[in-house]
């Protein structure tokens, strides 16, 4: 079996001098953020009205970064690029569909950028990804450019799935190791803990890291897929981005407990809190958390705290959202927050900043361009390739086949049986 | 070589795929040490060890979508439902997961999903569904359904060594009361190739009628048949095999050859798959019939317990053979 250095840093609650290490709370659950916002939203109804209001301190000062265990200043920079990338990016796509040019919703991971870039940043060739809706940041992380995501939005015929899907609906199993979501929340869940169990067959242990929300840990498949990875003890890096809203409905809605993480314990795997607007916390604890998995030592449930900064769809304006709690986390940008560290370092001057923004707008106006003029799908290319027939695709082990010492062979070998069960 | 029951030649032929093809496994409940709630895969695990014989908990979700998840990196999982009633547990991974991966983003799902089905067993309402019609509603997906020993072994292969997700649905009243002799030796490795029916009883050109039909169903057919040979009355018998992709051309070729049909199934009547062929009737050879295109079909209730229900409830030997001689006298 293939293996990798034993992991140095489970999370064991190292840090790095300067900062506070990390604390464990009531369920032994490791906490790195280096604040603890104590709100909470409040079904209200007054004169008439009812709405969501926000109780609690929201007075707090915005703490600095976690510095990375882990991460060089080249590292640092490239998450960086990558953020600025993805949410250039999305601007760029509410401006299409402003311009008439996008088919459908678009669903903005805006204030989330430092959690899907950070986190598919501790991804190895090997490992495999599954973005939800909001992690696009983690596609282009991952090998795609952003051309292909806005092909998907606009529904054009060089999209990745040929206009036959939407958005972040699309991926690629030969080379990126990338699963398609659904539209169905919890799905992916089992289907990583499947990709991490044909990699073991083949002698080899990845890391399969996907996320989910605040919402979507309220399924059913959730529970289903997590207890499974949990028992066969596959490298699944699980995280839970909590940013407070699903849809229209309130964490306080969603579930009971206080930290999502705690959920870990019910699993029998380790549990991590992490600011999700701190892209150092959400990488280090994820590169731990993979090479947990690369080491054959099962599952890691991550819980990123942050906020959705916009609505659940282009379309949804969100006034159900309290204005105090956005401008709370407004001063928490991710992107601001990173900008800051990585001047104060001098790990980029302000003349580079600019270069690397403008870097970043100029490859974007470029795959915007291509995506724009990219042709839209014949009609007739609805037809066709429901089914995988006359060797389309040459299914063949990824990794080298099964590595699996057998039983002896002849032994129990097939005989007639009597009925199990009553049923005659 | 002594015959071998239904089971025992799915077991046979799951066996010998995995011999053959180290990339099949098998994954589900209680298959592992215990062998099986049926004992398909008795022995299995002595064999081929438990890293390739998964005993899974209870989650139908968790278990197609990790089938999936495997199939992605180049195995061909075989996952067992302990009861094909189970199968709406896992409904939303099968219809939504596995058979759209292809359409949407080029990733094949060579999954076989395969279980016990039917009735006639007591099994009481959750213990005895054909649940076929929902998946055969769901493009991307095929469904199979043997009638005899031989083509349940042969039509396993094909599942396992499909590209695409493929639901088998053995008929567990079956498992054990027929015995088939099979090929053995060089001859053992067979397939039956998905997506053809078979003629169960051929009559010749100026036979009487014909009864299209699947799974259980076609013994009790071809029982009603050998009664309706000593009146005189002819009847062709078409073991479907298949039921998505329809062989719409053996279909037709029956049509053709006696111009009256009935369409027989276990599966209850709403929605059942006698609709869907008698629409393709009317599509392809309306001007072939004589008659209208009868249905014999359980009730549309779900499958009661008590035995006297039961067989009220299912299709009967005596009710093929009257609405035969209905059809005959038209």
């Amino acid at each position: 079996m293939k293996s990798h250095n034993k992991p140095k840093n489970s999370p064991t609650g190292k840090s790095n001098q300067g900062a506070p290490p990390p604390t464990r709370n009531a369920h032994g659950i490791l906490d790195y953020r280096l604040e603890h916002p104590d709100f909470r939203v409040v079904e209200v109804t007054k004169g008439g009205e009812v709405r969501w209001e926000v109780q609690g301190n929201l007075g707090a000062p915005v703490p600095p970064l976690r510095e990375s265990q882990y991460l060089k200043q080249e590292q640092c920079i490239e998450i960086y690029r990558w953020m600025l990338l993805n949410r250039r990016m999305e601007a760029a796509l509410e401006n299409l569909y402003k311009q008439g040019k996008v088919v459908g919703g678009v669903y903005f991971g805006l204030g989330q950028e430092g959690c899907s870039c950070a986190s598919a940043y501790a991804l190895q060739k090997d490992d495999w990804l599954a973005p939800m809706i909001r992690n696009q940041g983690s596609m282009l992380v991952r090998g795609f450019p952003a051309r292909d995501i806005m092909m998907q939005y606009m529904a054009k015929a060089g999209s990745p799935t040929k206009g036959r899907d939407a958005s972040s609906h699309f991926g690629d199993h030969e080379k990126r190791n990338v699963v398609a979501p659904i539209s169905m929340l919890g799905d992916l869940i089992p289907v990583m803990a499947g990709v991490a169990l044909g990699a073991r067959l083949q002698g080899l242990n990845i890391a399969v890291m996907t996320y989910i929300g605040d919402g979507g840990q309220s399924t059913g498949v959730f529970h289903e897929g997590l207890n499974f990875a949990a028992v066969q003890k596959l490298g699944l890096v699980l995280i839970v981005e909590n940013n407070l809203w699903g849809y229209s409905t309130p964490a306080e809605r969603q579930f009971l407990v206080k930290n999502l993480a705690d959920r870990a314990v019910a699993y029998g795997i380790p549990g991590v809190i992490v600011d999700g607007t701190d892209a150092c916390q959400v990488y280090d604890v994820c590169h731990e958390a993979a090479e947990r998995a690369r080491c054959g030592e099962g599952a890691t449930l991550i819980e990123a705290k942050m906020m959705r900064m916009k609505g659940h769809a282009i379309h949804d304006a969100a006034g159900y959202v309290p204005k105090e709690l956005l401008e709370y986390w407004r001063k928490r940008d991710p992107i601001a927050r990173f900008e800051k560290f990585l001047l104060a370092k001098k790990w980029l001057t302000a003349e580079e900043n600019k270069k690397l923004i403008a870097e970043v707008e100029k490859q974007l106006e470029e795959d915007r361009n291509f995506a724009e003029v990219s042709p839209m799908p014949k009609p007739e290319a609805a037809e066709g390739g429901v089914y995988c027939e006359a060797g389309c695709h040459p299914i063949q082990p990824k990794y080298g086949g099964v590595k699996v010492a057998a039983g002896k062979p002849g032994a129990g070998k097939p005989q007639e049986t009597e009925a199990a069960v009553h049923f005659r | 070589m002594a015959p071998v029951t239904y089971l025992e030649a799915i077991r046979q032929g799951i066996w010998e795929e995995m011999e053959r093809s180290p990339e099949v496994f098998c994954i589900g409940e209680d298959i592992g040490i215990y062998g099986g709630a049926f004992k398909v895969t008795e022995g299995f695990i002595q064999r081929f060890g438990p890293e390739r014989v998964i005993d899974t908990p209870i989650a139908e979700s968790a278990i197609v979508g990790a089938a999936f998840g495997a199939a992605l990196t180049g195995l061909r999982p075989v996952a067992e439902f302990q009861f094909i009633d189970f199968i709406g547990c896992a409904f939303n991974q099968i219809t939504n997961m596995l058979a759209k991966s292809h359409y949407r983003w080029g990733a094949p799902a060579p999954v076989v999903l395969r279980g016990p089905s039917g009735g006639g067993v007591h099994g009481g309402p959750f213990h005895s569904q054909n649940p076929e019609m929902y998946f055969v509603h769901t493009p991307g997906l095929k469904v199979v359904c043997p009638a005899t020993a031989y083509d349940a072994k042969g039509l396993i292969k094909s599942a396992i060594r499909d590209n695409n997700p493929v639901l088998f649905f053995e008929h567990k009243f079956l498992y054990r009361r027929i015995k088939e002799e099979l090929p053995v030796g060089k001859d053992a490795d067979y397939v039956v190739p998905i997506g053809k029916a078979r003629v169960a009883r051929e009559v010749k050109a100026g036979g009487h009628l014909s009864i299209i039909t699947y799974a259980a169903m076609v013994h009790t057919a071809l029982e009603a048949a050998e009664t309706l040979a000593k009146e005189g009355i002819e009847v062709e018998v078409v073991d479907l095999r298949t039921l998505l992709p329809l062989d719409r051309e053996a279909i037709v070729a029956t049509v053709k050859k006696t111009n009256k049909v009935i369409v027989l199934h276990e599966d209850t009547k709403t929605g059942g798959i006698a609709g869907e062929i008698a629409a393709i009737i009317n599509e392809e050879c309306f001007d072939d019939l004589d008659a209208p295109i009868v249905r014999i079909t359980s009730l549309d209730t779900p499958v009661p317990f008590s035995p006297p229900m039961e067989e009220y409830f299912l299709p009967s030997v005596k009710g093929v053979v009257e609405k035969v001689r209905w059809l005959h006298r038209y």
